[in-house]
């Protein structure tokens, strides 16, 4: 395992706010520093310094780099019993509600999230009723999911969760292997949108519904946790949804006055 | 002297596990972290099993938890447990790391990072590698090291990789486990 320094990280970081005006200095520190040995590991960089003459000299490396210190989701479906909720009450009642509406999931890596629920809506025939809007930081990150990659060691896992949720079709479906590479069906992104967005989500889009933002707040300290949720708060609808990892917990660290909690085991807030 | 205790199992460790946890003394006093392999998709249960006769509470954390004296943390289901400067857990859905999230290794060298001599760090029963790198950070960092002797273990491989890589101080016996661990306030 590749170990780097706190001196190293904060170079880095330093270097990138610097030439791309990106701040990464409110990640979470650990998880960060373990993203970046990842990364000397897998490029087989000896050296953080040979990484940031990479990240400085070069954009396209840059937009890579973005796509590997992000964490892509673990699987599709995970936690299959929100997905159940999600098909069988929530966006049912929702598109009820307001038949147009949009559901903005930031921050995507991989796309596992976004497939999910493309799929979730197309077994609720919804899937050209419903905006769904994607933004990232990284534009290789956008450009793989459009290509519906799917990372082979995750096949297996999605599929059992995918039944977990009860899912109505044969998950094989929805990807074919090509190449010793898995596909996913593209075809369910036709009405997707897909933004590139900064660290601080400044283009954030307006009168959304509902947010799926899970497991990434986990990356953040306390400081962007924060600057993020009022970004939320201002893209939601008055009673729209947000939903996060089942184990983040916004009254945490803070008293959070403007969401409360309707689904505690599934971490589904409210916006007040 | 000691400030937190990290504690990883996988196959065949519940059983000490609940030994442990039902030793402590009435004023122990130091955090203690449980990273046990567990089934991913199942997220409740585990831990009011473990509740049962655990003389401390057990927390299964969210995400940036303040970490409390006289508690144990259990890593949630299909989450890294960090150990993060600062007194707070933190969580994180990476890759598996032998094959395993919540990874042990994960969660002792982060331990390890904090508490540095201060950590007790113990080894128990389990069927693969996880945790002897982890365990070989805490003794590096000057933390002390405990397995349970292979020879009290439903499976072995676990222990013998943490005994193999780095230095034990001290290989117990189910009983003399539970009898050291009586002994910490």
């Amino acid at each position: 395992m590749a170990e780097i320094g706190i001196v190293d990280t904060r170079n880095i970081i330093k270097l990138i706010q610097e030439k791309y005006a990106c701040d990464f200095s409110d990640y979470a520190l650990t998880s960060f520093k373990r993203r970046l040995e990842n990364i000397l590991l897998v490029r087989n960089l000896k050296h953080p310094e040979i990484l940031m003459s990479k990240i400085k000299e070069d954009r396209n490396f840059y937009d890579k780099f973005l796509d590997e210190i992000a964490v892509p989701s673990s699987e599709m479906f995970r936690d299959p019993s929100l997905w159940r909720l999600l098909r069988d009450e929530t966006i049912p009642k929702l598109y009820q509600e307001t038949p147009n509406f949009k559901i903005w999931l930031p921050g995507v890596v991989s796309g596992d999230e976004l497939f999910s629920l493309c799929i979730t809506l197309k077994e609720l025939n919804l899937l050209d009723k419903i905006h769904v809007h994607v933004s990232s930081l990284s534009n290789f990150s956008l450009e793989s999911i459009k290509k519906g990659y799917l990372k082979a060691s995750k096949v297996e896992v999605s599929e059992e969760n995918y039944v977990r949720a009860n899912g109505k079709e044969n998950f094989t479906k929805y990807y074919k292997e090509v190449g010793g590479n898995f596909l996913r069906d593209t075809s369910l992104l036709d009405n997707v949108t897909f933004e590139l967005q900064n660290i601080e989500m400044d283009n954030a889009p307006s009168g959304v519904r509902l947010i799926i933002y899970r497991n990434k707040m986990v990356y953040f300290n306390p400081t962007l946790q924060l600057k993020i949720l009022k970004v939320f708060n201002s893209s939601l609808q008055p009673n729209g949804y947000l939903i996060i990892g089942v184990k983040e917990f916004l009254g945490n660290l803070y008293n959070v006055n403007d969401f409360s909690l309707v689904n505690p085991s599934e971490s589904i807030y409210k916006k007040k | 002297m000691y400030k937190a205790i990290v504690i990883g199992g996988s196959a065949g460790s519940f059983q000490v596990v609940t030994r442990i946890l039902s030793s402590f003394s009435p004023n122990f006093n130091m955090p203690v972290f449980l990273s046990l392999h567990r089934l991913k998709h199942v997220r409740s249960g585990f831990l009011e099993a473990l509740t049962m006769k655990s003389k401390i509470p057990i927390i299964e954390p969210n995400d940036k938890e303040q970490i409390k004296p006289g508690k144990a943390y259990l890593a949630p289901a299909n989450y890294h447990m960090y150990i993060e400067l600062g007194n707070r857990i933190a969580l994180s859905t990476e890759e598996p790391v032998h094959h395993s999230r919540p990874s042990i290794d994960l969660s002792f060298i982060t331990a390890s990072n904090v508490y540095r001599e201060k950590l007790i760090g113990i080894i128990l029963s389990g069927a693969n590698h996880d945790g002897a790198y982890g365990l070989k950070k805490v003794q590096e960092n000057g933390g002390l090291t405990i397995v349970q002797n292979p020879k009290d273990c439903q499976v072995t491989t676990m222990t013998e990789a943490a005994i193999s890589l780095a230095k034990i101080d001290h290989v117990f016996s189910i009983d003399q486990m539970a009898d050291f661990i009586s002994k910490l306030k």
